[in-house]
């Protein structure tokens, strides 16, 4: 079975940090794969690489059979790319609705006559985004579906969270790429986002690439875990592999030992 | 000194100090001639009493924690009588270095006549002017100061019959002119340029009770839905209707010069709705949007005018015949400012905010520069411009007649209004919103954000241009100082003033910053002054816009949802204290 992703000696430099150094990476079909590595690891410059914020200096990039160097985001989107963000990112100006229609927005192509005219096609596609939208909001229940007419900026922490996934589920995305959806939340909300993770799989098939620091999310959802660390993967494997890693646990205890002497 | 007596007291100080800025300047002086109640109150007065009064109100405003009643009213009016008595205290001062020591304070202080002189004493002696100066201040504190004890409603009701009466005053020459073209028997109402005492109390009572009226019923929108047989749908209908019938009749019962000045803000109100697709909802800061009205006066000119080398082979040999149609002179036009924009707008893609306004600001120089220099001077006609533009082909009517033009500019307003509406709410305007609030993640869910600036950038200037072209068959020129960066500032002062992404509040900027300060023309100088102090007024009381565009609004207002007691407004009080 050939990867949705895969991704082979990554490499980027900020100045004289090497941001990432020749990461191996791939994601398969159906697959839910956690990302892990005490902060500064170079998860959030992965995922930024992947899809198209930052362009790297080496390494190759195959996404569902395309090669996806240099792309920028909007063209990975419409390949079947969408994510979300550490810090959420919401139009916060716009409507929980609207948020979520604009991630239909490349599956959709009406243009300045169609917005003039209005014809019947026009309406129809419309009403088809609007369709699609309430259809990625309800997967949350009446979270998001309740509020469909306030601003994003008026949500609550968690689901600005969600309403961030959801829009991402309205590119009608093959992989979402999730950075850090836990953070923040509380253990009632962890437990909803674990299942909801889960189901964004069985239910509806997406292949999913999470950056996570709460470890018993990673472990309930990920079928693969990696481990970075300065920039390099240090192993993968299960949960249960990549934790009992000694690489691994020097990585974040060495950290906390530092911070316990701060 | 308690905390609200200080400030009451540095409020009637700054008060005071306003009332000697304002006679500083002249305005006190010139506004002496102009009354409001004809052979009763004057501006000047008006505009001093006002002053006092406003002060007065914010001073007894409720400060957090709702503090009991009494010392409100009492803040009022003391600020009111610190303001008064500071007027009235330099007033006898500046008498006392006239009269006691002879000295010639007029000779650094110009405007100190002897006119300032009677206005501030109220034709008394300095002592007695002062004291009633003081008094002045003293009621109008306590007025506007105890309207903080009235309910919500009562002070709405006062304050909009107060403006009533203060706006009917102003504009009584043109309302005047209306009714009397209207041969609406008008005598008892106006007098000369301002009211008559039952003009007054019947504008004052009429404003009053229809606001009152309205509250009774939860608004004037819902007062109308009372009325049997109406629905929400009919009744914007019916809105709507009168809406185009007022616009259609209002040249015929203004004179000339108001249509001339209708026109003008038409033509703002096209500018200012290409401007509202650029920056308000594609969020580029464009400061050179005078460019795209240069380039459709231009275009227009070069293909109409009896001056151009198209037309007539060079600018100094007007030929007599062979122009081309101004309706087919605007399509061209259009097309050529959508290239001129695509070829503005594609060098700045990379840019955002300051620096992409800085550049714009450049390209809009250049092409004022292009068109005034000797270079293109024999296409362009260099600073006199190209003159003779063709009048706009129209049925056969005159459309130099600003009634009749006024049509032809308000008809593609319309078409403005409709495109922008149309776009706002489509597939291509939420791709313009996502990029306008952060470019980014726009691109990220799958925004093309190259195509779509240009898209606005294209957008905006055909729009623009269509301003241009229109502005150049009205005047009959096009030249280079039309074109001015001032230009681009009053457009974008028009979107910002209305509410940036606001298309009624580009309607309502234009004639606000347009119209309005065409009508003050009587008052000179003070003119711009005034609209200065409007422009900052507004910005402050409301920063969002004159009529927000919703999501603005409500983004603006984040931290309080709390209706009532804003804690936003007592917290920006406090720091303007």
């Amino acid at each position: 079975m050939s990867h949705l992703l895969d991704v082979k000696g990554l490499s980027i430099r900020f100045g004289g940090v090497q941001a990432v150094n020749k990461v191996d990476f791939h994601a398969d079909p159906g697959e839910i794969v956690g990302v892990i590595g005490p902060n500064g690891a170079g998860k959030t410059t992965l995922f930024n690489i992947i899809t198209g914020f930052y362009s790297p200096d080496e390494g190759t990039m195959i996404f569902d059979g395309h090669n996806i160097s240099g792309l920028k985001p909007n063209a990975l989107t419409r390949l079947g790319m969408a994510r979300t963000f550490q810090s959420v990112r919401l139009f916060n100006a716009m409507t929980v609705l609207e948020n979520a229609m604009v991630g239909q927005h490349t599956r959709t192509k009406a243009g300045v006559w169609g917005a003039l005219t209005r014809s019947s096609k026009t309406k129809s596609e419309e009403d088809r985004i609007r369709e699609r939208a309430r259809e990625v909001l309800a997967f949350f229940g009446d979270r998001l579906s309740g509020r469909e007419d306030a601003l994003a900026s008026d949500l609550a922490y968690a689901d600005r969270r969600r309403l961030e996934i959801a829009r991402a589920m309205a590119t009608d995305a093959k992989l979402l790429l999730l950075d850090e959806p836990a953070a923040g939340m509380n253990p009632a909300e962890k437990d909803g986002l674990i299942s909801q993770i889960g189901r964004l799989r069985s239910e509806l098939g997406y292949s999913i690439i999470l950056i996570e620091h709460d470890m018993p999310v990673i472990k309930s959802v990920s079928d693969r875990v990696v481990a970075l660390d300065h920039g390099e993967k240090i192993t993968e494997g299960t949960y249960d592999e990549v934790s009992t890693n000694k690489q691994v646990i020097e990585a974040y205890l060495g950290k906390a030992a530092e911070e316990s002497h701060l | 000194m308690t905390p609200e007596l200080r400030r009451s007291v540095r409020q009637g100080l700054i008060g005071g100090a306003v009332v000697l800025y304002l006679a500083s300047v002249g305005m006190l002086v010139a506004f002496d001639a102009r009354a409001i109640i004809t052979n009763v109150v004057n501006f000047a007065t008006v505009l001093i009493v006002i002053t006092f009064a406003a002060f007065g109100y914010l001073a007894g405003r409720p400060g957090k924690g709702g503090e009991p009643a009494q010392p409100f009213l009492l803040a009022g009016a003391v600020t009111g009588a610190v303001a008064g008595a500071t007027v009235g205290v330099v007033a006898v001062l500046v008498d006392f270095l006239i009269t006691g020591l002879e000295w010639d304070v007029r000779s650094m202080w110009t405007s100190v006549s002897p006119t300032l002189m009677e206005l501030l004493s109220f034709g008394q002696s300095p002592i007695v002017g002062a004291l009633l100066m003081t008094l002045l201040g003293f009621t109008a504190g306590l007025a506007a100061g105890s309207l903080h004890l009235a309910t919500t409603i009562t002070r709405k009701v006062i304050l909009l019959g107060l403006m009533a009466f203060v706006f009917g005053a102003l504009g009584a020459p043109l309302f005047k002119v209306m009714l009397d073209g209207m041969h609406i028997p008008n005598r008892w109402l106006f007098d000369r340029d301002g009211l008559t005492i039952t003009g007054a109390i019947v504008l004052f009572a009429a404003f009053g009770l229809a606001r009152l009226g309205s509250f009774r019923v939860g608004g004037p929108r819902q007062a109308l839905l009372k009325v049997p047989g109406t629905s929400e749908k009919n009744l914007r209908w019916v809105i709507s209707v009168l809406a185009l019938l007022g616009i259609a009749v209002l040249p015929w019962i203004v004179n000339d010069f108001v249509s001339d000045v209708l026109g003008f803000v038409g033509l703002y109100i096209l500018l200012g709705l290409g401007l509202n697709i650029v920056v308000g909802f594609a969020g580029l800061l464009d400061l050179g949007y005078v460019a795209f009205y240069a380039v459709g006066a231009y275009s227009v000119a070069i293909l109409t005018a009896r001056s151009s080398y198209l037309v007539g082979g060079s600018v100094t040999a007007p030929a007599v015949a062979g122009y081309t149609n101004f309706w087919v002179a605007v399509p061209i036009t259009i097309l050529i400012a959508v290239v001129i924009g695509v070829a503005i707008g594609a060098p700045v893609l990379r840019l955002r905010g300051d620096y992409l306004a800085i550049v714009t600001l450049g390209f809009g120089e250049i092409i004022r520069t292009l068109v005034l220099s000797d270079w293109l001077k024999a296409k362009f006609g260099g600073p006199q411009g190209l003159t003779e533009v063709a009048a706009v082909p129209f049925f056969g009517l005159n459309t130099r007649d600003p009634q009749i033009l006024y049509y032809l500019i308000y008809a593609f307003a319309g078409l403005a209004l409709f495109i922008s509406y149309r776009l706002k709410t489509s597939r291509v305007g939420r791709a313009w919103a996502a990029m306008r609030e952060d470019e980014d993640i726009a691109e990220g869910m799958g925004v093309s954000v190259i195509k779509y600036k240009l898209l606005a950038f294209a957008t905006g200037a055909a729009v623009g241009s269509l301003g241009g072209a229109f502005f150049a068959a009205k005047l009959s020129v096009a030249n280079p100082g039309s074109f001015t960066l001032l230009v681009s500032i009053n457009v974008l002062a028009v979107v910002v003033l209305g509410g940036i992404g606001s298309i009624p509040g580009v309607v309502v900027g234009s004639l606000v910053l347009v119209g309005l300060p065409e009508l003050l023309r009587e008052f000179g100088e003070f003119r711009l002054h005034i609209y200065g102090a409007i422009l900052i007024a507004i910005m402050i009381l409301k920063p969002e816009g004159l009529i927000p565009d919703k999501r603005r609004a409500l983004e603006l207002h984040q931290p309080d949802h709390q209706p009532e007691k804003s804690v936003l407004s007592a917290e920006a009080t406090e720091g303007i204290q």
